[in-house]
């Protein structure tokens, strides 16, 4: 453990010194007698792999030391699924990139702590890849959910979506959509949005601090917590049968939902959807000429409530870079890789610009970036964060299985009326119960 | 002396027979143990360890089949598959007999069938069921409320009995053209003197296919049935590409549950070790099941 300890200092250290000249390609020309071959699990996500592996060819353009090469995995497996088979033939990547695991991660990866890249990021986005003082992981970019809405219709409607504080707003939203003819909402039953987003908007609003959101699934895991005495879940209740009840878009339990739900939005027959900015490139696709924006979710009648006027952003997934079974070399590429794509104007321009001009399309989340976020729904983001009304992703500390037995089941079964709210209530509950606290450290 | 004689050519003959033994299966043994009996040692210690997927750190004896014992889904899945396994069975068998019926009579466009219901087994499970969740999802709801048939209004995937028979279609519609084929050839291998001696004695088609064809075709049967029992606990794909364990993961069969366990939820040791029980399970009612068969089995 020291010993590994040591190895990945110095492996920071020597990392540090190239990251520097990673800049000038010309000054390192020379510096590498042998090309290290890095790997990296994937490509951040599959609907950018073009994107991503266009940086990571302009990448191993610019310098002679490392060569970056990304190996794809099962799309339709876990991340677990995907990389135990690889740790158990010795065959790890370097670079690895995962949201959920982390927890289980957490003793295999590096320390972040000291690197140039952490030191740039936004401190608020780090505490979830944070285990146990371990800075395991560090962010990619930036993402937000709430109501997705065609600003098109929107207009014809002569709604101003930057007034919509309540339930009665939201409400009124809808008829005018309504009243033009047109469906106000496509609220999705696919599992994941159910299971971890729209969870979120209670886990969210449930405390007003950090420290208080947290000590929400202390209690769900203790079995102490009764969530039908909770304020915040009876609000988070009503809201969701405000959804239920103004939703027009077919139900549909399998996974062919999103691209309906999105379809639906994109032809302009529908006003509003429960998504998020990932799904502005495939809006796009469909929709060239129309615009699509982001907006809170109202979760109470009282315009000043905690939340109303926000939208949970957080960070899809964080950077990690395996220490058990990689070279000295091959870590210090993994971090001068994920330095220049983040630092040099030439990573940026891939991180930032949008998906149609060759970019990943990300919202900066490291200081000095110089290109500006270019699309509508990455625009209204920076507003809301600019704004400082961003609410937390408590789905993050999810532990593994619990967004699929929750989304998939009582979340499902509510949605169809299969089930009380009570008993939603209790689902939830016994779903939490026992599971590792991986917040609090306890390993996962 | 003349017995030490003999005992030396017993010798060299057996010397010689694992010599030519070793010829014929060494390779595929080797094949066998590395890629089977290995990794199902291996797989059988894990389950009284503390895997977690990466490493070892310690034994933990039966704990592992205690917590699987004592989750109320595994036996919710068990259930539920050993249901799936009873219908897929006994409809796969009678469809693909049937098919086989068919194509082995006279008629003129039987070449033509026999490719027909045999195609589907030729397309990946998975392929198959993101074709039956556009043709449940889709498909069938919409001409459904075009014609106003209230059976198939709603998606037969969002109902969990619904979705169950949803699941037995696709598996029948899959496994029973390869079924076909094990039955045509315990048709055509009934020589022709019995059937023309039957004829003769004035037995109508239907007894001669219940006291004739079907006795002599009991081997048939045996392989068919076992074919079916074994994918039936076995089934994966189908089950992952059509419900995916939905809706509310009712539909989870055994498989996809120890899946989901190990890779989904992390828990490694006792997904391992309720794959150790099904394989148990599978082992007995196969067992049984052949035992039982080959009774029926004549001998000419």
């Amino acid at each position: 453990m020291k010993k590994s300890m040591k190895l990945g200092a110095l492996a920071l250290a020597s990392a540090l010194a190239l990251s520097v000249v990673a800049v000038a390609p010309s000054a390192t020309a020379a510096t590498c007698k042998k090309k290290t071959e890095v790997e990296m699990f994937g490509t951040i996500k599959k609907e950018i792999r073009e994107q991503f592996l266009a940086a990571a060819a302009s990448y191993n353009r610019s310098q002679n030391c490392y060569n970056l090469k990304s190996i794809l995995g099962d799309d339709s497996l876990t991340f677990l699924q995907n990389i135990t088979p690889k740790y158990a033939t010795k065959n790890a990547p370097t670079i690895m990139y995962d949201l959920q695991y982390i927890p289980d991660m957490a003793d295999k990866v590096m320390d972040w702590k000291g690197t140039k890249l952490m030191s740039l990021a936004s401190p608020g986005l780090l505490a979830a890849a944070n285990v146990g003082g371990k800075q395991v992981g560090i962010p990619s970019t930036a993402e937000a959910f709430g109501l997705v809405y065609n600003k098109a219709v929107i207009k014809e409607a002569g709604i101003d979506v930057t007034k919509i504080k309540t339930w009665k707003d939201l409400e009124a939203a809808f008829k005018k959509v309504e009243a033009v003819g047109k469906k106000p909402l496509h609220f999705s039953a696919i599992w994941w949005s159910l299971g971890a987003h729209f969870t979120n908007m209670y886990h969210t609003t449930a405390g007003k601090t950090h420290e208080a959101r947290l000590k929400v699934l202390d209690d769900l895991v203790d079995g102490k917590k009764d969530l039908s005495k909770d304020p915040a879940f009876k609000n988070w209740l009503a809201t969701y049968d405000l959804l239920k009840k103004y939703n027009q878009g077919a139900v549909n339990l399998t996974d062919t939902e999103f691209d309906a739900s999105v379809a639906n939005l994109a032809s302009g027959d529908y006003g509003f959807m429960f998504q998020g900015n990932w799904t502005e490139p495939s809006l796009n696709t469909i929709a060239k000429s129309t615009k699509f924006g982001l907006m809170n979710l109202p979760m109470s009648n009282d315009a000043k409530g905690y939340g109303n006027d926000s939208i949970p952003v957080g960070v899809p997934g964080y950077f990690m870079i395996d220490k058990q079974q990689s070279t000295k070399e091959e870590r210090a590429g993994a971090i001068d890789f994920l330095t220049w794509l983040y630092t040099s104007p030439q990573g940026q321009r891939f991180v930032a610009d949008p998906v149609t001009e060759g970019g990943m399309g990300f919202i900066p989340v490291y200081k000095g970036f110089k290109t500006k976020p270019a699309t509508s729904m990455a625009g209204d983001i920076a507003n809301f964060v600019n704004a400082g009304k961003t609410l937390e992703w408590i789905n993050t500390y999810y532990p593994g299985g619990l967004q699929e037995e929750v989304g998939k089941v009582s979340m499902q079964q509510y949605f169809t009326d299969k089930i009380s709210a009570a008993e939603l209530a209790t689902a939830i509950q016994n779903a939490w119960k026992d599971k590792p606290k991986t917040w609090r450290g306890e390993a996962a | 002396m003349i017995l030490l004689k003999e005992e030396k050519e017993v010798q060299v003959i057996s010397a010689r027979k694992i010599k030519k033994f070793l010829k014929f299966a060494g390779i595929p043994l080797v094949i066998f143990t590395i890629v089977l009996v290995v990794p199902f040692v291996n797989g059988f210690y894990y389950t009284f360890t503390d895997w977690d997927g990466f490493e070892v750190t310690k034994l933990v004896g039966f704990e592992n089949y205690a917590d699987s014992f004592a989750d109320p889904k595994f036996w919710v899945t068990l259930r539920f598959t050993a249901l799936f396994v009873v219908v897929s069975l006994v409809l796969v068998n009678v469809v693909a007999f049937g098919l086989a019926l068919i194509v082995t009579s006279k008629l003129r466009s039987r070449n033509i069938l026999r490719t027909f219901f045999f195609v589907p087994n030729l397309i990946g499970g998975v392929v198959l069921g993101v074709i039956w969740q556009f043709i449940f999802n889709s498909a069938i709801v919409s001409l459904a409320n075009k014609y106003d048939v209230e059976l198939f209004k709603e998606s037969w995937l969002q109902d969990t009995n619904k979705a169950f028979w949803a699941l037995i279609i696709v598996t029948v519609w899959q496994s029973s053209g390869y079924m076909m084929i094990v039955y045509i050839t315990g048709l055509v291998s009934i020589e022709n003197d019995v059937l023309e001696a039957s004829q003769i004695d004035g037995a109508s088609p239907l007894r001669t296919l219940f006291l004739i064809k079907i006795p002599l075709m009991a081997q048939a049967f045996t392989i068919a049935l076992f074919l079916t029992l074994r994918s039936g606990f076995m089934a994966y794909d189908v089950n992952v590409a059509l419900t995916d364990g939905g809706p509310f993961r009712t539909t989870e069969l055994i498989s996809l549950h120890i899946f989901q366990d190990a890779f989904l939820e992390g828990d490694f040791g006792t997904g391992q070790s309720k794959a150790v029980v099904m394989f148990l399970v599978v082992a007995l009612a196969a067992l049984v099941q052949v035992t039982i068969s080959k009774r029926y089995e004549v001998q000419r």
